[in-house]
């Protein structure tokens, strides 16, 4: 919503209040500034009258002219402009101005002939091109002396303030209308507007019109008619037009928009003969319910010319400059339509933005408006009387008490303010007594229903600023659990990979179907999809982490970067759209930066130092055999993460092929199920105090068998004093063939004496005996 | 005796010191071949041959002992010195990863509202009508509607526009008073330079007894949050529009790049609007089921903190695993 200060001064006095405050006071009313623009107009710039202007014996679109500047002798003026003649009032830039271009106005010799100054159209002194030549000036710009500043006239230099409304304040989309606000929080009246009409010799709309309507339609309607003659927009009105971006294709239409911006009643200039009828003296005009239920205005013959507050079809408006012309205006419930456009996709003109957000209830205002200006701009003459379909509007009233008030608020407002505030802003109190205020709400605010909104309107006059704030005491109880809780492992876990070396990824929860498909994942099933996403390649929830990390990796390997550690704990979904966390990890290239004590030779990662950095964030797991559903794995170097028994999550090289595809040299991922995931405090063990003892032993067993089942068969028949054992060694060469030699470690410790070289040999040959018989497997 | 004090005196290293030890010292050495003589000496010399000895072996030993100490010191600053190294030869070479700048936002903020002591609560990203708007006061044709773009699913689902609908679950299924956080990703069809169809906000709502919860109330916690977050800043509140409260009021604080004076970051106004905030509407408790209850609720998107905090220009690089920016936050 755009307002110009000359235009609201209109409405209430704010001559004395600079454009600072007054920005001010509408922020803190709620109205937000979003822009102030002030038009300076430069000095030097006067006021003219074109006196002479005829043809350059030169130049066929050059005009000499002699401009009435006010000096003692008319200056001469060479004018490019079409539209330059004799008995115009203009607006000339004397020599030695500096125009907004940067140019300064020196004497010329135009194709040999002095000019001595410039006749300007609006965009050469820094306004909105309002007018194509140069300005025509008229008297709806008051009273100027030529030779005079043109910067003094306040239309002129006036400070344009850009608002955003919010989308219940439909009673401010007018100047009118910000002017009320404005008046209750100034503390100052509107201004009485009237227009005179020449009430004498004039035929009654009854002779030219007749309307009729089906029920129940909840529209009001205000019809006038005007035989239009000779309508003029004086310079004023385009000027506006121009600064609030408005523009029209007739003359008529031109004027409607003005008053609309005005005071925001929806109003409509017809075509009469689109509702006359052949030898008929009586147009008719019904309002009828069209076929998608919005109420419209028809001729007889059930072409619609419009759907109110929605929108006006073109064979209805007035194309002529002369002739009959319908002017409605009218108001419908922002409800009644929004609710239809929400189901029916129509076109909407632009008065539907108005009329959706609550457009001016008060009819005449607008009306009246809109015929005064018509008849002050032209020499039409006006119809008596209006045709009008009105119902009585219901009194909303709320009743609130002054204590409720102060609850919400949280603190004391003195009653008399509140009642003047109300009063103010058109909401009568009279029937209040005692502590109760009994409002009846102005019609215009169809967005006051509770007394909540009372409240509201009470803080933005009061000032949030003015209201002290306070501390809330509250009755307190434990609050930290459940969800606290899963956020702080969710915490706990990013930090761990933090500190272990991953940065942090946050992925959108699309992903692109194709590629999912592509890869063999999961997708969303089709009657559970996504009805209309943004772009193709975000047109599915992801049901992986991984395929966004492995982009990301992409793009950092392409940004030159040699070690790539990334991770992200995220949601992601099943194909029934089930969303759950999952933390996924990924490294690729270098296992360290590129430094001196590697000679600027890092390192690869590889399947064991992935592990490791795994093990580093979520603590102890085993890794067996495991094939992936998704086709993103190398076949060879996969495996299953388990907890226990517990499979949480897969850990494996990416697939050659894919790592090429992506640009990336061996990269590992790793991706788990969050929620199995311990966050549970950590109890201590009872720790032997005896030593412990080291053996190695070296076995040789099939290349092709699993370190999984070797384990298992030690798990299982080791002694209690078999504390832990791991890999330290492998190696195979030609004597060994398709065997390779496996030296472990083992430590065995016993909580009630050191052991003894005896206690150690029985306890290995135990674990000997059993890989013998269930593995068949030797000492090398 | 006089050429071994000689000896000791010239010793170059702890290697030659200990020959002389043993020359002199050892069991072949000088003093016992010295002291051997003692026996075809006559009684009368024993005593002062012995004597001599005696005070030579003194000597010779705390001579020796000496230049040994001398000579260890020296070597070990010989060996230190060869161990030197160029200790500026270094860059910057950290092997640690780094948590999002939008995450570490939404744990501080998380942090400020745990220590208020309110709960924490999630929710789900999938949502239905009745929790994202109809519950809010948003019904179908409300023109609010207009403000977000949503992401619909074929069987009339949706992805959450806003972290509202956790206020509605929590109030559904628990009974007052409330005291809650919902941090968490949004979603809306937008995707521009300032706009990612995916987000992270944070909810605040607080629901006690009819009467005790004011907008003063409101406004204090909010105060202390944003000074807390953005340190000494000056914090103003404008009275605007949400469909779920009323009154409501969008919050700014002054701007942290000019400090208030006006800046391209500001648009030269001096303020930055970073919260919306407001009283419970009644129509939200209505459709929660709570009488008699009154509450405030707030909420705020944690990119537009984190870019302000940190002073990230670009909303979308937030979201490529661009390391060039996350291990500015090692």
């Amino acid at each position: 919503m755009i307002v110009t200060k000359s235009w609201l001064n209109e409405w209430i006095d704010i001559s004395k209040v600079s454009t600072d405050v007054l920005a001010k006071m509408l922020n803190s009313i709620g109205l937000e500034v979003d822009r102030v623009h002030s038009y300076n107009i430069a000095k030097g710039i006067v006021f003219g009258k074109v006196l002479e202007c005829e043809k350059h014996p030169e130049a066929d679109k050059l005009s000499v002219c002699k401009v009435d500047v006010g000096g003692e002798s008319p200056l001469q003026i060479v004018c490019g402009a079409s539209n330059v003649r004799a008995g115009l009032d203009v607006v000339v830039a004397t020599i030695g101005t500096v125009m907004p271009s940067g140019l300064v106005i020196k004497p010329v010799k135009l194709r040999g002939i002095e000019s001595s100054g410039m006749i300007c159209s609006a965009v050469e002194i820094g306004l909105e091109d309002c007018q194509s030549g140069i300005i025509e000036l008229d008297k709806s710009i008051g009273k100027f002396v030529l030779g005079q500043e043109v910067c003094e006239n306040p239309f002129f230099n006036d400070d344009l303030i850009e608002i955003e409304l919010t989308a219940n304040r439909g009673d401010c989309l007018s100047i009118m209308g910000i002017a009320r606000d404005l008046s209750a929080a100034l503390d100052k009246p509107l201004r009485e507007i009237t227009y005179k009409e020449d009430e004498e010799k004039r035929v009654g709309i009854g002779r030219i019109l007749s309307l009729s309507h089906e029920n129940n339609l909840n529209v009001n309607l205000k019809y006038r008619a005007v035989d239009l003659k000779e309508l003029k927009i004086p310079f004023l009105m385009k000027l506006r037009l121009s600064q609030i971006q408005s523009k029209a294709d007739s003359n008529i239409d031109y004027l409607m928009l003005y008053v609309m911006h005005n005071c925001g009643v929806v109003l409509r200039a017809y075509n009469y003969g689109f509702f006359s009828i052949a030898n008929e003296q009586l147009a008719k005009v019904a309002l009828l319910q069209d076929e998608n239920g919005f109420a419209s205005i028809m001729n007889k013959s059930k072409e619609k010319a419009s759907a109110i507050g929605v929108m006006q079809e073109d064979a209805s408006r007035v194309t002529y400059e002369n002739g009959i012309v319908l002017i409605e205006a009218s108001y419908i419930a922002p409800d009644e339509i929004s609710k239809k456009m929400q189901s029916k996709k129509i076109a909407s003109n632009y008065d539907y933005y108005r009329a959706s957000r609550g457009s001016e209830p008060y009819l005449d205002i607008g009306l009246n408006s809109a015929i005064g200006m018509i008849q002050k701009n032209s020499s039409s003459s006006v119809y008596g009387g209006v045709i009008e379909l009105c119902e009585e509007p219901e009194d909303k009233i709320i009743s609130v008490s002054k204590n409720e008030i102060d609850e919400i608020i949280g603190t004391k407002i003195d009653k008399a303010k509140i009642t003047k505030i109300l009063k103010n802003l058109g909401f009568d109190t009279e029937k209040s007594s005692g502590e109760n205020f009994v409002i009846s709400v102005a019609q215009h605010r169809h967005d006051i229903v509770n007394r909540q909104d009372i409240a509201e309107e009470i803080v933005r006059m009061v000032g949030i600023d003015n209201i002290e704030s306070k501390p809330f005491i509250f009755s307190e109880e434990n609050r930290l659990k459940d969800d606290y809780f899963a956020y702080k492992k969710r915490q706990t876990y990013r930090q761990k990979a933090a500190y272990s070396g991953f940065f942090e990824s946050v992925h959108f929860v699309f992903d692109e179907k194709k590629v999912l498909q592509e890869y063999g994942f999961d997708t969303i099933d089709e009657d559970k999809e996504l009805l209309n996403p943004i772009v193709n390649t975000l047109d599915t929830l992801r049901t992986t982490l991984l395929t966004g990390l492995l982009r990301a990796a992409s793009n950092n390997s392409k940004n030159g970067y040699s070690s790539i550690r990334l991770f992200e704990v995220g949601s992601v979904y099943s194909a029934q759209r089930e969303e759950s966390l999952k933390m996924a990890l990924l490294f690729s290239g270098d296992r360290e930066t590129q430094n001196l004590s590697n000679a600027g030779r890092a390192a690869k990662v590889d399947f064991s130092f992935f592990a490791q950095k795994i093990s580093d964030i979520i603590g102890d797991f085993t890794l067996s055999e495991y094939k992936t559903k998704h086709s993103l794995s190398h076949p060879y170097q996969c495996a299953a993460v388990k907890i226990g028994n517990d499979k949480i999550g897969e850990l494996f090289r990416v697939h050659p092929e894919v790592e090429e595809s992506y640009d990336l040299g061996a990269t590992f991922m790793c991706e788990l199920d969050f929620n199995k995931l311990d966050f549970a405090i950590k109890t201590a063990k009872n720790s032997s105090k005896y030593q412990a003892s080291f053996r190695d032993l070296s076995i040789v067993m099939p290349k092709e068998m699993s370190y999984e089942k070797v384990k298992s068969t030690i798990e299982k028949s080791a002694t209690g004093e078999l504390v832990r054992f791991y890999p330290v060694d492998k190696y195979s060469d030609a004597t060994l063939g398709e065997n390779m030699s496996l030296t472990l470690r083992f430590v065995l410790q016993s909580y009630e004496k050191t052991l003894e070289e005896e206690d150690i040999s029985k306890s290995m040959s135990a674990i000997l005996n059993s890989l013998n018989s269930e593995l068949g497997i030797t000492i090398r | 005796m006089k050429k071994w004090y000689d000896a000791i005196k010239e010793a170059q290293s702890v290697d030659e010191i200990e020959e002389i030890r043993i020359a002199v010292f050892g069991k072949k050495g000088v003093l016992v071949a010295e002291f051997a003589k003692l026996k075809s000496a006559s009684d009368d010399e024993k005593a002062k041959i012995a004597q001599e000895l005696n005070i030579h072996k003194n000597a010779l030993m705390d001579e020796l002992t000496s230049r040994k100490i001398t000579l260890q010191t020296l070597e070990l600053q010989a060996a230190m010195r060869s161990e030197s190294i160029d200790v500026s030869m270094f860059s910057k070479t950290s092997q640690s990863g780094a948590l999002h700048p939008v995450m570490q936002t939404m744990d501080r903020i998380v942090e400020y509202f745990s220590a208020m002591n309110f709960a924490v609560k999630t929710g789900t990203m999938v949502e239905d009508d009745f929790n994202n708007f109809e519950a809010l006061n948003l019904p179908k044709h409300h023109p609010a509607r207009d403000m977000q773009d949503t992401f619909y699913f074929k069987d009339e689902m949706l992805l959450r526009t806003h972290t509202s609908p956790v206020q509605i679950r929590t109030m559904m299924s628990t009974k007052p008073p409330i005291r809650m956080i919902a941090p968490g990703a949004v979603f809306r069809r937008d995707y521009d330079i300032t706009h990612t169809p995916m987000f992270h906000q944070v909810e605040g709502l607080l629901v006690d007894k009819e009467g005790r919860v004011s907008f003063a109330n409101l406004k204090y916690i909010l105060e202390d949050f944003l000074k807390y977050m953005f340190g000494d800043v000056r914090v103003r509140f404008r009275p605007s529009f949400f469909p779920f409260t009323e009154p409501s009021a969008e919050v700014d604080i002054s701007c942290v790049f000019c400090d208030g004076d006006g800046c391209r970051v500001c648009s030269k106004t001096g303020w930055l609007e970073v919260l919306g905030c407001g009283i419970v509407d009644p129509n939200v408790f209505e459709a929660v089921g709570y009488e008699n209850v009154s509450g405030y609720a707030f909420g705020l998107g944690v990119e537009r903190f984190a870019m302000l905090i940190h002073q990230i220009g670009d909303l979308r690089s937030l979201f490529e695993g661009d390391i060039k920016l996350l291990e500015q936050f090692q």
